[in-house]
Order: C-alpha cells, then structure tokens, then sequence
C-alpha cells in the first residue's frame, strides 16, 4: 500500500546522522584503545570500519497508523524488564497527541538496531555492546554502565531510544527481550518480544532482514490485516461466518 | 507499607483556602478505588463534618473527586477509566450524589505521578487550573483559559509543557524532575457547558474522552476550576511483573477483543480499541453518544449523515456538554404501536432535541408563545448548523437555551409539562434519557435503587448453540457468591409467573442486588470498563461462560499480591452501596420516591430496545422469547421492591438501611449518624 510521507524529521535526523557518525569515529578509537579491558566477553571488538558491525539478526518493525495508542506495548516493556509499569522506563516511546489529526498524531520510537550503533561505538566502558550469542543485539550490560549518558547523546534519533533509569542512574535500551527476567516467553532475536505479543493491533513485528534505514517505508511499515472478505461484511446473501462475530453491540 | 497498584497518596486540594495536602491512600484502601474512595471521601469531607442539608452541587463544600483504582496503569486491559463523584447537578428532582467516568490516559498517568487519586473542595477565587507533574502540584491562574473550548484549553496547557520541542509534541525527552518523559500531559477540562454551570456540563479529557451523566463539568465550573493537568514520569508498583502481563495475555487469547480496524484508538492498557483516530472530523472521537446525539431518528427523518453526525460530535465534545440529556433521538427508532403516543416511531434516545421539538410540533412551544423558541432556527432543525446553535444556545443560557440548560428533566418542569414523563418522555428514573433500560429490568430497576442512568452493558445473555435453559444456568454459575439461581435471568412479567420467578420475583431482587455489589466494586471501583470488559457469557469461550468471575480476582491477585475473592469484592460493594445509601438517606431519599417515570407502567416501555429476546420461564420450561412489549406493573413493582429492600437489609417502609445492616460492613459510626438525624431503618 503506497503511502503519503508523514511530517517527520528525517531530513534532520540524517544530518544530525552524519556529523555524528563523523563523531563516533573518534569514540570507537578511543573505546578500543584505552577502555578495551572493560568490553564484556560477548561483545564484538569495536571494528575499525562502522560497516564490520555484526548485523543483528532481528528488527522490531512498527505501524504507526495501525497503533491504537494504548501503550500497552509500553507497559509490558516496563514490566518485563524492570518489573513494574512505567511509561518513562519503556524501552519504546509511542508519543500520542490526542489532539492531532490522523495518521500524524502517533510517532512511534523503536530502536533501530542501527547496522552502526553509535550507542555501542561511543560507550566508554563497552557496556552499550553487540551481543553476538544473542544475534548481534545491540544491548546495555548496566552492570558496567558508569551513567555517564554517552549513548543517549550519541543515538541520532528523536527522542533518543536509549532510555534513563533515573532511579538507578543507568542508561538501558532495547535488547528485543533478550534479558526480561519477568517475561514467561523466551526472548530475544530469535524469541519473542513482549511489545509484539502484547499489542492488540498487531502494530508491531519483528523482521530479520536490515530494513531500509528511514523512517517511513523502513521501520514505520504497513501492517493492517488484510480486508475482511465480501461476506463478513453482511450483504445480502452472504452467510455468517466463523463465532467471533456478535450481536450487534449496544452503544 | 503501600499495597502493590497502588500510588499510595490522594491529592486533596481546597480551592478555597489554595492548599494542597496528601492524604495516605491506605486509610481507604478499604473501599477499594474510584467509586468506593469517592463515596468515603464524601462521607468523611462533606457529610461527617454536618451543618450542610446536601442539596447544592455548587455548594463549595461539595466536593469532586476523580480517583482511580489498583489496576490503572498496569498495562492490565480495560482499566484505563477514572472515575467521578460528588453531588449531581444533573441528577432531579434532588441532586443525588452520583458519579460518571471517563477513559484515556488520565488515570494511568495519574499514577505514574503518584497519586491514587485528586479530591477537590471549595471555589477558587477566579479561574484556575490544577497542575500536577510528579509530586510537585501547583495552582495555576486560568483566567486566560476561560471561554476556550476543551481543545483550545488543552492545547494551550501543551505549550506549557513543549516549548523545547518547536510544536513536535512530545518528540522529544523532557526533563520533570530528575526523570524524563515523552509524553504529553494528560489533561481533563471543562468547556462553556460547564463554565456556565449548566446542569450538564461534562469533564472532557483529549479529544473524545468524556464524563458527561451527573454534569460534573458544571462542578468544576462552580468551583472555578477549568482544568486538571498531570504529567507522571514514575511507575505503578506491582506485586508480580509477570503475572500482571501473562494475565493480560491469559485474557486477550481466551476472550479476544475486536481490535483490528485501522484507525482505532485506545485507553491506556485497552485491547478493545472502540474509539477512532481518524473520524470523518473529528479527533480522537469514540462511537458512543456524542457521535449519534445529533442523528436524527429515522423515521420520521432522512438518516443524517456520519459527516453531520461526527460535527456534530465535535461540537459536543469542544462545548464540554452532555451529549445524552441534549440527544436528539440516537442511533434507531422502532415502529411504534397504532395506539402510542410517539408517532411514527419510538427514538432510542429521547434527550432535549427530539423532547423540544415534540413540543414546538404540538405547538406548546414556539415563536412568539409563551415559551419562545428563540434563537433557534426551527426551520433548519434537520440541518447541522441547527445542532451548533442548539449546543450554543444552552451553554450561553440563551433564551430558550436557559431553561434547556437545566437538563431534559428540569426543562419539562419549567414549561409545566412533567406529566409528558407518562408518555413521551422517557426518563426511566430521576429524569436520566432513557438508554437501553427495559426490557432488561435489572437495568431499570438499577436505576431506580441507584441515582443515574446505571450503563448495564455486556450483561447479555447471548448464544448461538445453546438452549434457553443452558444460557440461564451457564448465567448464573458465575454470580458469586449467590450462584446457581437460573430464576435471577428469567424475564416473565406476566401473570403470577412474573411475581414468583419473573421480573417481580425475589430472584429478580437478589440480582438486582448483585449485579449493583458488582458493578459498584468492579466497574466503578476498580474501573474496569462498563462497555468492554464484564460479561457473564461470552460466545468467544467454546462453554460460553464469560470472562466474570474468573478474570476479576486473577488481575487483582496478580497487582495487589493479596489472595482476592472475587466475592471479596461482592462484599465490598455491597459496603460502598451501603455507604451511598446513608448518602441517599441523608438527601432525602424514601421509598416512596422510588418510583419509576410512568411511561414505565405504560404499552411501549420496552418498544426502544435492541436485544429485546431474555428468557422466559413459564412454570414447566425456559424459552427465549421477544419482550419487546414489556411494560411494568405498579404493584408488581412495589412488590419488587419490598424483596429488594429485604435483600439488602433496608427498613421496608422506608428504605433507609438498618443498624444491623450497617454494623455487619463495619459501618457502625454510619448508623450513628443516620440515627442522630433519624433515618436509620428501624429493625
């Protein structure tokens, strides 16, 4: 389905991308001489070249036009990786302005498992790392986190999808349920993810190819359930189908 | 210790004096939330203090109180509601301490600041706004806010908040405190209706989330008060992380909702999704009254159009305005009898608009009469720009706009026609539009025991498969702890079948009672959703057996760690409805005012009904059959009503609760009172 581009800062985030990509040059320099002796065992060495980043296996995929902006995918982020529900400790921020016209009133802001984590490149301790027995997420080992909130300044995108744990002074971020002590699914890569089984919209997905680094038409994409056949929709001689349509409901 | 689920404070704000305490949520943790708090906070605040008759809703020392229950927030499904209660404006001929609720994200976020709930008392000196961003809670002026509509209004409370982010709401981490947040603030505000203390001014709260039954945005227009604000960057504690979200997954996969459609949006933590985020016009609009109450019936009219009826819902949802007294017919009209008052066909909903024109049709009311309709142009009554200047109309108190903006009930007193409650205008009980009530009596007659509209939804008996008598028996497993009485769901209303087993019975009355214990714990207490959640039957589960009462106890298990009954909450609303019944008591309520409209008693009582098919019992077998021709019988319900004051322990002449009553729910400073002012039930 051909969309209408959404208002969106994407021009600006490409630039804020390249003269931070310019910036973490530098940071990948400084982390693989000086800070190595922190790098946590399952994380990849800082390569010299952005493009040797071990690509992650899985990408949560959004639609924002499907979502309902119930929260409840932030809600069962909070729960089952801090064990209560938070909206401000959800790994995924779906921002809603009520007031807003459709589609432009929900963005939604999902960490790109970017192929060039920033967050990874400029941590100074290693503790933003890829975890490569986990396919190559890009995850926070706070153990080692120091608070210092590079990689909140250093992820390009707005708002930045690293997130603060202000109670804790750690910085955390979406490991796609990697390490979610309180989810009763495996998680991970190749797991499931409890944004995705929890959102009634099936407005979230996680895909395993690199989508298209953008916004619309990468990670924003079109997941409405096709249309009901002809004959649930009630026309003459058309049979009922299946138990799950009702009565008509009362308002 | 604070219960898990809950904030563990309830913010008390006294407009008059502008101070703002806590006060430790634990203290009424035993009436659960929402609802329950409210009712023993007004007890504690308004009447145990004594020296005021409880009778003027715009009193300063009535209070409003929007409180929210264990379960908000918790990302459990259909907990997203906050409720209201006070003294109604809207409730006649006395002004009944009721309440409404409304969806979004207000109580969630309201949580997440910290605050199990906000209790406002007194009036402001001139408009103000409460803002609330964590713990820290200030009084801001508001008389720059005064006039604008609830969008305008919290629009401009928004720029408050993103100044930083170059108008991209929320697209940006803002810093409150020491936490940060996305979000918008959630924000609940009244419109003109309210400002101009109509009797039915609603409490809006985004584009379409609205309390409208009671007129509680008149309240806040009384108080001075144009607007709550909060901003909550915490977190709702719960006992078990994981049991919180497998029960959602637990519900969601056995009972599953209907959200698919694009364009839909939610309260926070629902699966239901019944609100739209793209309405023809309107913004964050839902499908319930405001999107019909200007859709004229059909016939005698053309169906109006969804674009007229989605402004028109606009209008109502920017006035602030209660789009239920003021409905214009509603969604449906069924053929009416030849003998029939109403002619050609009966509207679902006879608020203001269609009860006016009735008028200006029989020509009471008119041009240059003694009752003017001036300003409205009747002439373009079938047009949309006529809704606008019918909405306008009341909330500037304009001409015939004045006596309007007293509600539907009140208006038919001031042209001298109350009598029309016998025939055409159907206000089941003190003087709420009729909504789906009759057939299904337990709605009726919950109005009549209670001081609203109840909002009955999803007590329905349906099945595709079943026999009459397995959907009864199915039915009634679930009605803890009174279970196993099929007769509670037979519908005979005639002849002595009726008064053994059907609508007059005391199985009726101990229904009754049941379903009021459970709607006031479960529904207004702890907010589960009227519309979505609580259902008896479902056609969803291969035994039919709905999502009550197996759902409620495992979600507050899962978030408050305590090993919950759920006749534990039977019980507890059971004590709140008492509590209120003290309230009602103390008002002025007597068993000879309980007594429904006299349409009630009339052929056609029932002619607006959708799902009219209950079963029957006749004395041998159960059988569905269409009651669509039910009507009450007085003495039938004098006879209910001796039973149902006999199941709740209330004194039968009078209906005022007994000591015993009172003492059994620990309630005894209750009957004190009621006994110092001499209406404590005798017995």
């Amino acid at each position: 389905m051909a969309r209408a581009p959404k208002a969106g800062n994407e021009k600006e985030q490409g630039k804020k991308y390249s003269r931070r990509h310019f910036v973490a040059g530098g940071g990948v320099v400084l982390a693989g001489g000086a800070l190595s002796s922190y790098a946590a065992p399952t994380a990849a060495a800082a390569p010299a070249k952005a493009s040797d980043y071990p690509q992650s296996t899985a990408y949560l995929v959004y639609d924002s036009r499907q979502c309902a902006g119930c929260q409840s995918c932030m809600l069962a982020c909070s729960l089952v990786h801090e064990g209560e529900a938070s909206l401000s400790l959800s790994r995924i921020q779906v921002t809603r302005s009520v007031l807003t016209r459709y589609p432009y009133d929900i963005q939604i802001a999902v960490c790109r498992q970017c192929p060039e984590p920033l967050c990874v490149a400029n941590c100074p301790t290693g503790a933003c790392h890829i975890d490569i027995a986990n396919g190559n997420v890009r995850r926070t080992d706070e153990s080692r986190c120091i608070g210092c909130q590079t990689c909140l300044e250093s992820c390009p995108f707005t708002p930045h999808r690293t997130v603060w744990k202000p109670d804790a002074s750690k910085a955390t971020k979406c490991d796609l349920c990697t390490d979610a002590p309180y989810f009763s699914k495996p998680g991970g890569p190749s797991g499931q993810q409890a944004c995705v089984v929890t959102c009634p919209m099936g407005a979230l997905k996680v895909v395993h190819e690199l989508p298209s680094q953008t916004d619309i038409g990468g990670y924003d994409v079109n997941l409405a359930p096709p249309p009901p056949p002809p004959g649930q929709f009630g026309f003459p001689g058309a049979k009922p189908k299946g138990s799950a349509k009702s009565a008509p409901e009362k308002l | 210790m604070t219960t898990p689920g809950y904030a563990g404070k309830i913010l008390k704000v006294d407009l008059t004096g502008k101070k703002v305490e806590s006060i430790d949520t634990s203290k009424y943790e035993a009436f659960g939330g929402g609802y329950g708090m409210g009712v023993a906070l007004f007890w504690d605040l308004c009447v145990a203090p004594g020296g005021w008759d409880l009778q003027d809703p715009f009193d300063p020392r009535n209070i409003v109180s929007l409180m929210t229950g264990p379960l908000a927030g918790t990302g459990l499904p259909y907990t997203g509601r906050t409720n209201v209660s006070g003294l109604s404006p809207q409730a006649w001929p006395i002004c009944w301490f009721s309440r409404s609720n409304f969806g979004g994200s207000f109580s969630a976020t309201l949580k997440m600041a910290g605050w199990d709930g906000v209790v406002v008392q007194g009036k402001a000196e001139s408009p103000i706004y409460i803002n609330i961003a964590d713990d820290r809670v200030t009084l801001e002026d508001a008389q720059s806010l005064w006039g604008l509509n609830t969008w305008e209004t919290q629009e401009e409370i928004y720029k408050t908040y993103s100044s930083k982010n170059h108008g991209r709401y929320g697209s940006e981490w803002q810093k409150i405190g020491d936490n940060y947040t996305t979000m918008l603030p959630s924000i609940v505000t009244i419109g003109m209706a309210g400002e101009n203390k109509t009797r039915i001014g609603s409490l809006i709260h985004g584009g379409g989330s609205g309390a409208g039954q009671g007129g509680f945005g008149s309240v806040f227009g009384s108080k001075n008060l144009k607007a709550i604000a909060v901003i909550g960057t915490g977190s709702v504690k719960v006992a078990d992380a994981r049991a919180v979200r497998d029960a959602r997954e637990w519900y969601s996969t056995k009972f599953p909702g209907r959200a698919s459609s694009t364009g839909s949006a939610a309260c926070t933590g629902c699966n239901r999704a019944c609100r739209k985020r793209d309405a023809t016009l309107g913004k964050d609009s839902d499908g319930c009254t405001e999107s019909i109450w200007y859709n004229l019936p059909s016939p005698p009219f053309e169906r109006t159009s969804t674009r007229d009826r989605s402004r028109a819902a606009d209008i109502a949802q920017k006035y602030g305005i209660n789009a239920f007294d003021i409905c214009f017919g509603g969604p449906m009209a069924f053929p009416s009898p030849p003998d029939h008052p109403i002619q050609p066909a009966v509207p679902a909903h006879t608020g203001s608009g269609w009860y006016f024109k009735q008028l200006y049709d029989m020509g009471i009311i008119g041009p240059g009469k003694e009752i003017d309709t001036a300003p409205l142009p009747m002439e373009m009554y079938d047009q949309v720009e006529f809704a606008e200047a019918y909405a306008t109309a009341i909330c500037k108190r304009v001409g015939i706009g004045d006596l309007l903006a007293e509600g539907v009930a009140r208006f038919a007193e001031a042209v001298g026609r109350i009598s029309d409650m016998d025939t055409i205008l159907r206000c089941p009980a003190w003087g709420f539009v009729d909504h789906w009530t009759m057939p299904s009596v337990e709605w009726a007659y919950g109005n009549l025991m209670d001081s609203r509209d109840i909002n009955n939804h999803d007590m329905s008996l349906n099945s595709r498969t079943m026999t009459c008598e397995e959907v009864v028996k199915t039915a009634a497993s679930g009605t803890l702890p009174c279970e196993g009485d099929a007769f509670m769901f037979d519908y005979s209303w005639q002849g002595e079948q009726a008064f053994e087993t059907g609508v007059y019975s005391r199985h009726k009355a101990e229904f009754v009672a049941w379903r009021q214990h459970y709607a006031t714990f479960y529904k207004e207490s702890m907010l589960l959703c009227d519309w979505a959640f609580a259902n008896l039957m479902s056609m969803a589960s291969p035994d039919g057996k709905g999502a009550t009462p197996e759902t409620e106890p495992l979600f507050l298990k899962a978030v408050t760690g305590k090993d919950f009954k759920f006749a534990d909450g039977i019980e507890t609303g059971r004590k709140i409805w008492n509590l209120k019944r003290a309230i009602f008591s103390l008002q002025g309520r007597h068993r000879d005012m309980e007594k429904f409209a006299g349409f009630m008693c009339r052929p056609g009582a029932s002619k607006a009904a959708l799902g009219g098919r209950l079963p029957v019992y006749d004395g041998t077998k159960w059988e569905f059959q269409d009651c669509t021709d039910m009507y009450l019988d007085e003495q039938g319900v004098e006879h209910w009503k001796t039973a149902f004051y006999d199941v709740e322990g209330w004194d039968n002449m009078t209906g005022y609760p007994k000591r015993k009553t009172l003492e059994d729910l620990g309630l005894k400073h209750v009957a004190d009172l009621l006994q110092a002012r001499n209406k404590l039930g005798s017995g």
